[in-house]
């Protein structure tokens, strides 16, 4: 399998860590703004541990640790395993963040 | 209490014994050589900066530093690509601290770090050096994948390697030039030579110039 990197080009994916879903936002409450506890844990555990397992095209977290040590967002079919598109994670490459969308 | 005093040598002290290794020929299939008294500065340009670092390096060695993986050769540095937004600075040491003079035209606008005792150089070149290559690095390497002046940085051995590629010895073979983690030279240097045996080897170490 072979990963193309938005930066280096096409390399082994021996070169990359998986980290898994890139969907999850993680919950942004206002210290003290009176939100519940409940509310908030319950955000933070859906958060931590809830995962769909798609059969399909999904949008994951990829690291090219052994290349660039950029992070990348790539979609993925989780059923064949083509990479339909890897991009640039907000924040790898200060020029390329805003490429992301994110 | 013992006097101790700390001697600077290189990390292929022990590894790098300079003569023919391997297969005996009349002519050594690939030439490994450490390039010593180097310099090395990473500059990574900080959060928005890039355009302004570029600027900075273009004034003060001349040209703008590679934008995509690849190394551009000015008057007194070679800058290589090393990720994006960033690139090392290599030249040969000097007596006088180039990292300081650096150091100053990137002053607030990119984050710079000492690489220069850090990395160990080492060159291959000679007829057979891609065949060597291709048993520890995944790149392809051929001329139309990895012409004069290409850069990547990629794992060899599962450690981080930079490589680019340098001018044609004068034999008119490629020279790759790899720069690797000091603490892990001596053993990449082994994983180098064993790969490189059966073509017949010259070991060297040679001064930056």
């Amino acid at each position: 399998m072979r990963i193309a990197c938005p930066f280096c080009g096409e390399r082994e994916n021996g070169e990359f860590t998986y980290l898994g879903d890139a969907s999850p936002k993680r919950p942004n409450f206002a210290v003290d703004g009176g939100e519940s506890p409940e509310r908030v844990e319950d955000a933070f555990h859906d958060y931590v541990y809830l995962r769909d397992n798609l059969a399909g095209v999904m949008r994951e977290y990829w690291y090219h640790g052994g290349g660039c040590r950029s992070w990348l967002v790539a979609e993925r079919n989780t059923v064949t395993h083509e990479f339909v598109s890897v991009t640039a994670a907000p924040g790898a490459g200060a020029a390329l963040a805003a490429q992301a969308g994110e | 209490m013992a006097d101790f005093s700390w001697n600077t040598q290189s990390a292929l002290e022990k590894a790098l014994v300079p003569g023919r290794h391997g297969v005996a020929g009349t002519q050594a299939g690939v030439t490994l050589e450490e390039v010593r008294d180097i310099s090395l500065v990473q500059v990574m340009a900080r959060r928005g900066r890039a355009a302004e670092t570029a600027k900075a390096a273009k004034k003060l060695f001349g040209i703008e530093p590679p934008r995509a993986p690849g190394a551009a050769v000015a008057r007194n540095a070679t800058l290589i690509w090393s990720g994006p937004d960033q690139f090392i600075v290599f030249s040969a040491r000097q007596a006088d601290g180039q990292f300081a003079k650096v150091s100053k035209a990137f002053a607030g606008i990119a984050s710079l770090s000492d690489q220069s005792d850090g990395r160990c150089l080492i060159r291959i070149g000679g007829p057979r050096a891609r065949q060597a290559l291709a048993k520890f690095c995944s790149l392809d390497l051929d001329d139309k994948a990895f012409p004069l002046g290409a850069a990547a940085t990629t794992s060899i051995d599962h450690t981080a390697m930079n490589i680019w590629r340098g001018a044609d010895g004068t034999d008119g073979h490629a020279v790759f030039n790899m720069l690797v983690f000091t603490s892990f030279a001596d053993s990449l240097w082994h994983t180098i030579l064993d790969s490189s045996l059966e073509y017949g080897v010259q070991a060297s170490s040679a001064h930056a110039a």
